[in-house]
């Protein structure tokens, strides 16, 4: 068996077909577009989940844009020791003063990341900030962040796919999907030495 | 940014607590612990007989947090004490984090092998106050009747940086 046939069986419901992605990028795009008509707009994407979302995004949006990619260190401290603070990994390679900035997002739950995110680049003086994310979890939200432009408004369920991951697997997913709990259960046994 | 709030000097009533708070800290959001008491019952004298005081409180989100990680049981008693806590305070951005949140979050960061360990009893460690959560739990004993408050007091601020000395505490406080 192939390893992507094995990463489609680790899926347990396609909660979003590739068509249906497809779709909504291009109205997103389009709305975009519109939105920022006769303006410049910079797509500041978030690593690396947001990647597919990005590259499709940009191809459905016909004003001029500009492109940049940050990444952000994410939590992963134990249960015993302090896991610091959140640290920029990947930095903006250009200025982003008195630019019209366009946050793209793959998935908003808690909204911590966003948060964080937020106030770092408002720190930059852009024109104006925005954000767009491809997919929406409410039930999750800690942090209420306005969104601007929202793909779709899914469950609370542990999704992968579409830029998605899970132990840095099932990125290169067409769909996005709902991962089968047995999955991470087996991770979680492995870890437990069980 | 703030500096974030120092994990070790807070006494947290569980370990999940703990854990959310390191997670605070990390994304710069700050926290204060179970710093306000809203008294939700009082009986027939106008006495306050049962409190809610939600673990967080965000000043940035202007956000209550309460955490729940405990048996069903006492989930529903506890989402008995958030609705009226709501009625009384309608303004207040209170949000419950159920064990199944607490889960989901663990499982995002890939910290689940640590979610057994930090939820349900056995995440529970010692209360530095000798308040025993369960003790309106315990079976025959009726709380007084709800009645409405005359007036709404502003809720007790409750700075938790010292543990206070049990020998002069006030009442019981439920949470």
């Amino acid at each position: 068996m192939n390893e992507v046939a094995h990463l489609h069986e680790d899926v347990g419901e396609i909660l979003l077909t590739e068509e249906e992605i497809a779709a909504k990028v291009r109205e997103l795009g389009a709305r975009i577009s519109a939105d920022y008509a006769g303006r410049r707009v910079t797509l500041v994407s978030v690593l690396k989940g947001s990647l597919p979302f990005m590259a499709d995004l940009m191809r459905a949006i016909d004003i001029p844009v500009r492109i940049d990619l940050m990444e952000v260190s994410s939590y992963g401290g134990s249960a015993t020791e302090s896991s610091g603070l959140v640290r920029i990994l990947k930095d903006l390679s250009a200025s982003i003063a008195d630019e019209d900035v366009l946050i793209v997002e793959d998935i908003i739950d808690t909204g911590l990341t966003l948060n964080y995110l937020i106030r770092y680049l408002r720190g930059k003086a852009p024109a104006s900030l925005r954000i767009c994310t491809l997919l929406d979890k409410p039930a999750r939200r800690l942090v209420e962040i306005p969104v601007d432009y929202t793909g779709f408004t899914i469950p609370d369920q542990f999704v992968v796919g579409y830029g998605l991951d899970y132990g840095e697997l099932y990125r290169n997913l067409r769909y996005v999907g709902v991962l089968k709990p047995e999955v991470y259960s087996e991770v979680r046994a492995e870890v437990d030495g069980v | 940014m703030s500096e974030p709030a120092s994990v070790p000097s807070t006494p947290f009533a569980h370990a999940s607590e703990a854990e959310m708070s390191r997670i605070l800290d990390f994304y710069a959001v700050r926290w204060e612990y179970e710093p306000d008491t809203f008294p939700i019952l009082w009986n027939l004298d106008g006495d306050v007989v049962e409190s809610f005081s939600p673990d967080f409180y965000l000043p940035d989100l202007d956000l209550y947090l309460e955490m729940t990680t405990l048996r069903q049981r006492l989930v529903r008693k506890k989402n008995r004490k958030l609705r009226r806590l709501r009625e009384l305070y309608p303004d207040l951005n209170v949000k419950l984090f159920y064990a199944r949140d607490f889960r989901a979050l663990m499982l995002k960061y890939g910290k689940l092998a640590l979610f057994d360990g930090l939820s349900g009893s056995s995440g529970q460690v010692a209360s530095p106050y000798g308040v025993p959560e369960l003790a309106n739990e315990t079976p025959g004993i009726e709380l007084p009747a709800v009645i409405d408050p005359p007036a709404l007091p502003a809720p007790r601020r409750r700075r938790r940086a010292a543990a206070p000395d049990p020998a002069t505490k006030g009442p019981a406080i439920l949470s």
